[in-house]
């Protein structure tokens, strides 16, 4: 038996064949004693199943792969063109529960090659011209979650610059502990700004600016 | 960990329908599942995901058919029911409602909606304590969300601040993940329906009544929680490595405000028993309206808001 359910999986391919247009990459890299890689596994040939336009493919989290897309943790999910997106639409852990949402409005974006922002923040993403690393630490249980990591994962789609980065901290307890994770959403960006919450594009981009302007 | 899967569901095309429903919680959901059923256009949109607060109550106990149910699985029940007949926009958060040709225009996130009705099922959110640390600490040891955040402090020790269901049912959920919680209640009794009592009991929970809290301390993380016997008026406290504080909600209700609904002095929506606002075609459900608090009134009110924006609508 797959993860699942058949009536999910009816209803995925339905979104599928009305959103998708072009390929999608979806890669999993996976390691030893790596608790949950297994099932990421799983899981993302059982999505690649639903639709002829995503492509699945596991890769060694130790290997040329991994290098090319910036891969360093096992598992890592990563949604992409395999070209200009790279691997800055990426998950760090399983993505499961309220991530897994996440996950197929990525492929469906990443399909569209576009994501939706206000032009106010288009305007300010387009100022972006260094490269700008957010991390998203989530619990698979926290429903403000997933806003949080598809703003991450749209500022990526929209600006070749940014990698959005979902970390699961339950599965990276000591990533989670070195930024005094203690309440999620948690974003982190370049390893120095942070906050904390599900906010609106209009006041999550003035963090990314600040990240960026800092760079200076 | 739980290997859950939740659907997505986006609408990205702007629309005209009969009805917009503004929030997917249980109230939206189910206003929209009767507004289909009636023969009426509809979608609903949310800031967040479908299922609103109850997608955080770790369990759920009172809702007719469940004995008990994690309250993110009941969402999903809701939100995969609610599918099969309308769309629901999520992540799209309506930013303002203007007047146009008699009809509403909801401007949002992903696209523009124009509707004969609305219906406000935009629930609440948590309320702050308003004591010193409260603000500094959050997010260093202070949360709202247990599910989001409870894994954080297994094997450690947290306060609950409010004693009422929500706290209760939070601090029974904290017990089950490994952590220790004690129960900081203002008021001189248990605050919570007797079933939770027992399990409080059962489960051996501290719960302390009568206890003011008046301060969250410690140095860039939460170290202990500060409080006033409200019995003796002696100044107590517990070191703990977090806060959980669920001490009441407050609406929210600002869009329906701008476009002239009347609130009660908490900001609550006030509506007729048939859930109709003081605006022509404007109606609201759920939490919002500050009756109960309780997923299956808000359900009923979603069905009651649809069915009389039915009539108001289609049957004039």
């Amino acid at each position: 038996m797959g993860y699942i359910g058949d009536k999910d999986k009816e209803y995925l391919k339905g979104e599928f064949d009305k959103y998708l247009k072009e390929k999608v990459m979806l890669l999993v890299f996976t390691g030893d004693n790596c608790q949950y890689c297994n099932v990421a596994t799983a899981l993302g040939q059982e999505v690649a199943e639903l639709h002829d336009a995503i492509e699945f493919h596991e890769y060694p989290v130790n290997g040329e792969e991994a290098k090319k897309y910036g891969v360093e943790h096992a598992p890592t999910v990563v949604i992409t063109d395999g070209d200009k997106y790279g691997g800055r639409i990426r998950y760090v852990g399983l993505p499961s529960g309220y991530e897994f949402s996440s996950m197929i409005e990525d492929i469906i974006d990443v399909s569209r090659r576009t994501a939706e922002v206000s032009d106010e923040v288009k305007m300010q993403l387009q100022m972006i011209d260094k490269p700008v690393r957010i991390q998203v630490f989530v619990t698979p249980t926290c429903p403000y979650c997933p806003r949080a990591v598809r703003t991450a994962h749209r500022f990526a789609i929209l600006n070749e610059n940014i990698i959005g980065e979902m970390v699961e901290a339950m599965e990276f307890p000591e990533w989670a502990n070195k930024w005094n994770v203690m309440s999620v959403p948690h974003i982190l960006i370049n390893e120095d700004v942070q906050f904390i919450g599900a906010y609106p594009d209009e006041q999550y981009i003035k963090y990314v600016v600040e990240a960026w302007k800092k760079m200076k | 960990m739980s290997i859950g899967f939740v659907l997505p569901s986006a609408s990205r095309e702007n629309k005209e329908v009969d009805v917009a429903i503004i929030g997917a919680g249980p109230a939206g959901l189910s206003a929209g599942i009767y507004a289909i059923r009636a023969g009426m256009s509809a979608i609903i949109i949310d800031k967040g995901n479908a299922g609103g607060l109850a997608e955080e109550a770790p369990f759920v106990e009172n809702y007719l058919g469940f004995e008990g149910i994690e309250g993110e699985k009941l969402a999903k029940l809701f939100k995969e029911h609610a599918m099969k007949y309308v769309e629901i926009s999520e992540r799209n958060e309506v930013r303002d409602i203007i007047m146009e040709n008699g009809k509403f225009v909801l401007k949002a996130e992903k696209g523009e909606y124009t509707a004969k009705a609305i219906i406000f099922a935009t629930g609440t959110t948590h309320k702050t304590i308003g004591v010193p640390g409260e603000k500094e600490l959050f997010g260093k040891g202070v949360s709202y969300c247990v599910t989001c955040d409870g894994y954080f402090y297994r094997g450690k020790r947290v306060a609950v601040i409010g004693g009422g269901n929500s706290g209760a049912i939070a601090a029974i959920y904290l017990k089950d993940l490994g952590v220790e919680p004690v129960v900081l209640e203002y008021m001189p009794t248990y605050m919570c329906e007797k079933a939770y009592q027992d399990i409080i009991k059962e489960k051996g929970i501290k719960y302390i009544t009568n206890a003011m809290v008046t301060e969250i301390a410690g140095e860039n993380k939460v170290e202990k929680v500060v409080y006033k016997d409200r019995t003796s008026g002696e100044i107590k406290e517990e070191k703990v490595d977090g806060v959980f504080i669920y001490v009441g909600l407050i609406p929210i209700s600002e869009l329906a405000k701008k476009i002239g609904v009347d609130t009660d002095n908490r900001g609550y929506i006030k509506v007729s028993p048939k859930m109709r606002t003081n605006v022509p075609m404007v109606y609201a459900a759920g939490d919002v309206t500050g009756i109960a608090g309780q997923i299956i009134i808000a359900a009923g009110q979603g069905a009651m808001a649809a069915l009389t924006a039915y009539e108001d609508l289609m049957l004039r």
